[in-house]
């Protein structure tokens, strides 16, 4: 019984790390992709909130986008350039601002949502999903490259980023 | 708190206050204006002083708001500020030979090389956004904390640490793609080029020696070199110093050409 709940323990501590490492997944479905990524960041919402919501930094600490225009305010319009597809811009909508814990932006085809959740002792947890889909979604799934990559190196660059804010003296 | 301890507070701080909006605004007239109702605020004010701050920080903070809704604070310069100028300056013949009577009359005329550096590192803050300078400036340049920014500014302890951090690393990656004295490749040239107009039978490789940045640039990372600077910029008082008549004609010819190339270009 013991082993049991030894073994249970570290069965869920193990899947709680592996959740928060900063590796991303990707569930498909006949009609839509959803990819998600989560990492635990040693800095205050505050700060990584104002690592996400000032679009022209982007380019300075994120090395997985090019360029983000306009303003990251709700109902504004954004134009992003991603290392995804270097001949692409994203025209995109801000749906949603809950600050410094939730943000959502995206267009007809997709969304993606950015989400802090505050912890002790100066974490947060950072996770960020993009959904796609769509009736149309099974006729160009297989053009639409893998998010995988790219979003573990978004989260890791975030996470660099603001721990290096965190710990300014 | 009384009337006497604000009027030693205020005098013991007056220069410091003044080089600060200075360095916001660019301009002199605006800097007395601000100064002085600092004052004024400070003194109509003082009741609501509750002393959870220093007086200091309380001044610092009624400057900064003052500066704030000051149009010549908020306007924002570009990064190439100094290559702007710079061909303004080459187009205006009044511009040097009023700098030139400056330079022969007052004894305030001077050209040094760490005055043009302070100068500079104005100039191009003038580039950050507002807050970004207002933070680069109270932590770097008039040693307050993080917790005292906080306070001045009215904003979290966060968000002064995300200001400092980013108006930082874009001061150092400006300077390390423009200034030569840190980097050969380094496209401005600027004090050296005025200093060999200015003063003409001197070395500026002698005079470089003399300044730590230059003479540590082969050998310190750019965080150490901006720290430098830094302190180049915390030793000058632009209000008092040698050359302070001489570099304050400068920065009214820039935020001149800066004002009209901001109406230009207003995007």
């Amino acid at each position: 019984m013991r082993f049991l709940i030894t073994s249970f323990s570290i069965m869920a501590i193990t899947v709680l790390t592996e959740a928060q490492n900063g590796v991303a997944s990707t569930t498909k479905k006949t009609f839509s992709r959803s990819t998600s990524v989560k990492i635990e960041i040693k800095a205050d919402p505050e700060i990584i909130w104002a690592l996400l919501t000032n679009g022209s930094d982007y380019s300075r600490w994120n090395s997985t986008i090019v360029s983000l225009t306009g303003d990251l305010t709700k109902g504004s319009k954004i134009e992003l350039k991603s290392t995804l597809d270097l001949e692409r811009t994203f025209k995109l909508k801000v749906k949603e601002m809950i600050p410094p814990l939730k943000m959502i932006w995206g267009d007809a085809m997709g969304k993606r949502t950015y989400t802090l959740i505050p912890k002790t002792q100066g974490f947060t947890i950072f996770s960020m999903n993009e959904k796609i889909g769509g009736l149309m979604f099974p006729l160009f799934a297989n053009k639409i490259p893998s998010f995988d990559k790219s979003f573990e190196q978004f989260a890791a660059d975030l996470k660099k980023e603001a721990e290096a804010i965190s710990n300014t003296k | 708190m009384t009337d006497d301890k604000l009027t030693n507070e205020f005098e013991n701080i007056r220069g410091h206050l003044k080089s600060y909006i200075l360095r916001i605004t660019a301009s002199v007239e605006d800097t007395e204006d601000i100064l002085q109702d600092t004052w004024i605020k400070a003194s109509r004010n003082l009741n609501t002083f509750r002393g959870d701050a220093s007086l200091k920080t309380w001044l610092f903070t009624i400057a900064s708001n003052l500066a704030k809704n000051n149009l010549r604070a908020t306007n924002r310069w570009t990064e190439n500020v100094t290559d702007i100028c710079k061909v303004a300056a080459m187009q205006n013949q009044q511009f040097f030979q009023e700098a030139m009577h400056i330079r022969a009359t007052s004894p305030q005329g001077q050209f040094e090389i760490k005055e043009h550096i302070a100068f500079c590192f104005t100039c191009i803050s003038k580039s950050l956004p507002l807050e970004q300078q207002i933070c680069l400036l109270l932590k770097g340049v008039y040693d307050f904390k993080v917790t005292e920014i906080a306070q001045i500014i009215e904003n979290t302890e966060a968000m002064v640490k995300y200001y400092l951090h980013t108006a930082r690393t874009k001061m150092i990656h400006i300077f390390e793609d423009r200034c030569a004295l840190i980097k050969k490749e380094g496209i401005c040239h600027q004090c050296t080029e005025l200093n060999g107009i200015f003063n003409p039978r001197q070395n500026a490789q002698e005079e470089l020696v003399k300044i730590r940045m230059a003479r540590d640039a082969s050998t310190s990372d750019k965080e150490k070199l901006f720290d430098l600077r830094t302190e180049v910029v915390k030793g000058i008082d632009p209000f008092e110093s040698n050359a302070a008549e001489l570099q304050l004609h400068h920065l009214e010819h820039n935020r001149k050409v800066m004002e009209d190339y901001l109406k230009k270009n207003p995007d």
